[in-house]
């Protein structure tokens, strides 16, 4: 190392001694030892910067600074909705109540049952499972048709020719509100049942119900609605959308 | 961070960070325009330094680096290929103890930007060198060049600067010895 190297890195060198023990410094240290020019040019050099250093610091502040700095500190402080962490919350308060709208509206929106329609599965089942009885049964769907329209019962005017090709168990009629309603129901091909339910005209055949049907599906049920006339109709059955079509066509 | 150990924050750092800004800007009221904004930063996004013992360092970085982005603005000074820039050899140091504060200060304001930020962050905090290249972003090497580089240059100024003086003083003892002779 030349003294030309020795004074580059010894003017790195901080005049308060506190860089003594950093290894970059110890050759140049060493070589100032061994070089009395050296060690004159660094004496005056720390001399210099020490004295340097003082004239700094003496620096005069202006005298309102502080209190300026103090005071436009406060009005700068961020209020607590604008911290990172509030931000962040606020941020997924606002996302977990989207999707928790979207959900209850996507629920809300979704195609309900009318209540006819329910009390109507509600018989469907009763009679599935044996707690109630069939009023009358046959195997051909003309009959129960005769058998109906002869009880004063409500009749579908024209029922799908899917179902007519089907065998019949029987049919059963009761009242929803003061409201006629009878079921027929048929053996499918793959040995489930499919329904045919009819309502006498009335209020609510004519409020929530079209002339072109209205697949739901309301737990194991499809349900096809619409309304022929002034009697709404219903075809459910326990299964998918897809099996409930195939009755339709 | 509570306003009280914010105002202790202040206590301890205004005074070598106007300094520090002095040494960078043209004039004082930039100065402490700069310290209070670097203040007013430490508020806003002090939060986010998870080392608080690096208080310090954030905000002379963040004071250097506001003064830099207002001076991109302004394009106030015409780039100095440093490389380049003549390194005085003086054989003499001044006298600084005979100077006064403004003179140094003025002397140290005199020399290129990049001198003035490595040897004002030397001097005021002792900051090392390995601080102060962390805190410029800028190598090792480079610090030390210059502030090799910046004293001689500062030398050369404060020299000339008791030169000046000096000059000042000679006639008015001659005008002196010519009244009373």
């Amino acid at each position: 190392m030349d003294n030309h190297e020795a004074k580059f890195i010894l003017s790195a060198y901080r005049p308060g001694g506190q860089d003594a023990g950093d290894p970059r410094f110890s050759d140049a240290l060493e070589q100032a030892r061994r070089d009395p020019m050296l060690e004159q040019w660094f004496r005056e050099s720390v001399a210099f910067d020490a004295a340097v250093a003082e004239k700094l610091s003496a620096t005069a502040v202006p005298a309102d600074l502080r209190e300026n700095i103090l005071a436009g500190g406060k009005v700068s402080r961020p209020s607590r909705w604008t911290k990172p962490f509030v931000r962040w919350a606020i941020a997924a308060a606002f996302v977990l109540v989207a999707i928790v709208g979207s959900l209850v509206l996507r629920e809300a929106a979704r195609p309900r049952l009318a209540a006819w329609q329910t009390n109507a599965l509600g018989v469907i089942s009763s009679v599935i499972n044996g707690k109630s009885k069939f009023d009358f049964q046959a195997h051909s769907a003309t009959e129960l048709v005769s058998w109906l329209a002869a009880n004063h019962a409500p009749v579908a005017q024209e029922i799908p020719q899917r179902l007519v090709g089907l065998q019949s168990l029987g049919c059963k009629t009761f009242s929803w509100n003061g409201t006629p309603v009878s079921v027929i129901c048929f053996m499918r091909e793959d040995g489930g049942l499919v329904h045919l339910v009819a309502m006498s005209p009335s209020r609510q055949t004519r409020a929530g119900t079209t002339h072109d049907p209205q697949i739901v599906t309301q737990g194991a049920w499809a349900t096809a609605t619409w309304q022929a006339g002034d009697a709404a109709y219903m075809v459910a059955l326990e299964g998918s959308r897809e099996q409930l079509r195939s009755y339709l066509l | 961070m509570s306003a009280v150990d914010f105002q202790q924050l202040v206590d301890r750092q205004y005074a070598p960070l106007f300094r520090f800004g002095l040494s960078l800007a043209k004039s004082e009221a930039e100065a402490a325009d700069l310290t209070q904004q670097t203040f007013f930063l430490w508020v806003s996004k002090g939060d986010q330094l998870r080392d608080r013992t690096k208080a310090k360092s954030w905000l002379f970085t963040t004071l250097y680096r506001e003064f830099l982005n207002k001076r991109r603005h302004e394009v106030r000074f015409p780039h100095v290929e440093l490389e380049n820039a003549s390194e005085y050899d003086v054989g003499v140091s001044p006298n600084v103890n005979a100077l006064d504060s403004a003179t140094v200060v003025e002397a140290l304001r005199e020399l290129e930007e990049p001198f003035r930020a490595v040897l004002t962050l030397f001097y005021l905090e002792q900051f090392s060198y390995q601080e102060i290249a962390e805190m410029l972003e800028i190598p090792i090497g480079t610090v030390m060049s210059r502030l090799s580089r910046g004293k001689a240059q500062l030398r050369q100024r404060l020299l000339s600067q008791e030169e000046t003086a000096a000059r000042k003083i000679i006639p008015m003892e001659k005008e002196k010895r010519t009244e009373n002779g």
